[in-house]
């Protein structure tokens, strides 16, 4: 689904020479993607465009340090990632709960997790490929479901009126999703663990 | 129990109790926090197709009334061939002579929106007012005197841009779309905006400083509120619609004549009749542009041909009688769609024949 054509391999190296339009299409293709994430640790949704657009630039700017097309995306992670590291560690992030100590909690917790993703460019084309499998292999309904959840940020309610389904259907299938997205992922993510504390 | 109450918490849906319960069953022991660490970890990476949505998704969902069976599979069957197409279509048309994102200063100094790179602005006295970004520019810096330098942003047809004013508000503007705006609001009076096409405006909090966006004949006052403002100069109308908070439209001339919007509803100031009108809408449908869509629900082709003028910069001559007078309703990508992909996915319902021959459009009827 998510190969590399020739199309996107001859963007790549006029990106490389300085052309926008190559450019654009690499920004469009990615904005999402790294504000999707960001808002994960951040919980702001501007803030989180705010993030993405810097990454982008900033790989504008750094684009012959990028070897092949598959870094780009490693590149803009590790951006994004010591970003939110920077600002969660600097208290730049919104508080979301009314009680400081768990505001201070997810806080640890977000940079925990953080930190146990490596952006390795090898490592995020084949998670790439995983995660893309695994979601399109969901049974259609949950799939749906999981799709309107994640990447539409709907509300659980909203994706029940939708469908036309109860409420307790929509969450049995978000259950469902990230079960079946955790056993298929884990074994992959079990590999990263390893070869991290092996190096 | 425990992975329901994770999957609330990764989705935003938890209460604070269930977010203490959850922390609080984290802490109990090393293997729960790994558990939930490789959860959120997962749940985290999946942005790695977030353009699945996209993908599985049609990109077009155009569906005439009472067809709407059949063409769904259409739409589904279009999929793939759209989304090579496109591409290229965009490359084709973009290595033309694109007009520009034009920033008049408040001393007539012209600023373009070019480069790729961030460039600061300075105002007359060598302050710093605004960061420039490709399509996006932020002002910020305190309000200094009462003297209020306004700046006029002029996004060309084919292009968008999103605005940050220097009171934090954030302004999204469609394309072929005019803002005048104070380069730094003064310390006193009204935060006054005025508008000649379409913006979706976050107006950020302050009740002292009431914000009034001046769009034609009408004014718009708001006390901080997400709301979305049409006023193209070609239309005789100009509509404000309500997606949180509250605001208050009324006759520029004459302020007694005024309607207060509560979420959820459409105003519509009428050139002619000097009128305000109220209905219930779906907002979401009237923002669908900031979010980089074109939303369409019964409506005409007339209104369609303009607003795919503006969006792909593209003149649109009608000579077909029968399409003027059909309505759709569908959702389009803006970035993953051409011109030619709309109007092959029109003439599925009301057959016609176009050509086009530079930027110029010819819809003729069927042979």
């Amino acid at each position: 689904m998510n190969t590399n054509s020739s199309f996107e391999l001859n963007l790549f190296h006029s990106f490389k020479d300085g052309d926008e339009t190559a450019y654009t299409f690499f920004y469009d293709k990615y904005f999402r993607r790294i504000q999707s994430f960001s808002v994960q640790f951040i919980y702001d949704q501007d803030e989180a465009e705010n993030l993405a657009q810097e990454a982008l630039l900033h790989l504008w700017q750094n684009r012959e340090s990028v070897e092949s097309i598959n870094g780009i995306q490693a590149f803009l992670f590790t951006y994004a990632k010591s970003k939110c590291l920077n600002l969660i560690r600097h208290n730049k992030v919104k508080d979301k709960f009314k009680n400081d100590l768990l505001n201070h909690k997810e806080r640890e917790l977000d940079i925990e997790v953080l930190n146990s993703i490596q952006f390795d460019t090898l490592e995020l084309t084949e998670l790439e490929r995983i995660i893309q499998e695994s979601i399109s292999e969901l049974p259609p309904k949950t799939r749906e479901v999981f799709i309107k959840k994640r990447f539409e940020n709907k509300k659980n309610a909203e994706i029940a009126e939708e469908m036309g389904v109860t409420l307790k259907a929509v969450e049995a299938h978000m259950t469902k999703a990230l079960k079946i997205l955790k056993t298929k992922l884990s074994d992959y993510l079990f590999l990263i663990f390893i070869l991290i504390y092996n190096n | 129990m425990t992975s329901e109450i994770i999957n609330k918490y990764l989705s935003n849906e938890a209460s604070e109790q269930e977010v203490q319960a959850l922390f609080d069953w984290i802490e109990a022991s090393e293997r729960n926090k790994q558990q939930f660490i490789k959860a959120k970890k997962i749940w985290a990476l999946t942005t790695l197709s977030a353009n699945l949505s996209i993908e599985t998704v049609p990109v077009i969902q155009m569906k005439p009334k009472n067809k709407i069976g059949p063409y769904w599979q259409y739409a589904a069957v279009f999929l793939v061939f759209l989304g090579l197409g496109t591409t290229f279509y965009l490359f084709n048309s973009k290595s033309e002579t694109p007009k520009e994102i034009v920033l008049e200063l408040g001393d007539g100094r012209k600023e373009y929106f070019s480069g790729k790179n961030q460039t600061n602005l300075l105002n007359d006295k060598g302050d710093l007012i605004a960061k420039k970004f490709p399509t996006e520019i932020i002002y910020f810096g305190k309000v200094q005197d009462h003297k209020v330098i306004y700046n006029t942003l002029s996004i060309p047809y084919g292009k968008r841009f999103k605005l940050k004013l220097s009171d934090g508000t954030v302004v999204s503007l469609n394309s072929g779309t005019t803002l005048r705006y104070p380069e730094q609001f003064g310390l006193n009076g009204n935060r006054n905006v005025y508008l000649n096409g379409e913006a979706f405006f976050e107006v950020s909090k302050d009740k002292n400083h009431p914000f009034i966006v001046h769009a034609n004949q009408a004014d718009i006052e708001v006390l901080g509120t997400k709301f979305n403002v049409s006023a193209y100069p070609e239309n005789p109308t100009v509509n404000s619609t309500l997606i949180e908070g509250s605001i208050k439209m009324s006759e520029a001339n004459n302020s007694s004549n005024a309607i207060l919007l509560e979420p959820n509803q459409m105003a519509t100031w009428q050139n002619n009749s000097k009128k305000l009108v109220l209905k219930e809408v779906d907002p979401t449908f009237y923002a669908a542009w900031t979010k980089g869509e074109l939303a369409f629900k019964d409506t005409p082709f007339s209104t369609i041909a303009k607003i795919i003028q503006r969006t792909y910069d593209v003149e649109i001559i009608n000579e077909n009688s029968d399409l003027a007078r059909q309505n759709f309703t569908g959702t389009i990508k803006i970035s993953e769609s051409s011109v030619e992909n709309i109007l092959d996915l029109l003439k599925r319902d009301t057959p016609f024949n176009y050509s086009i021959h530079q930027k110029t459009v010819t819809i003729t009827n069927p042979r």
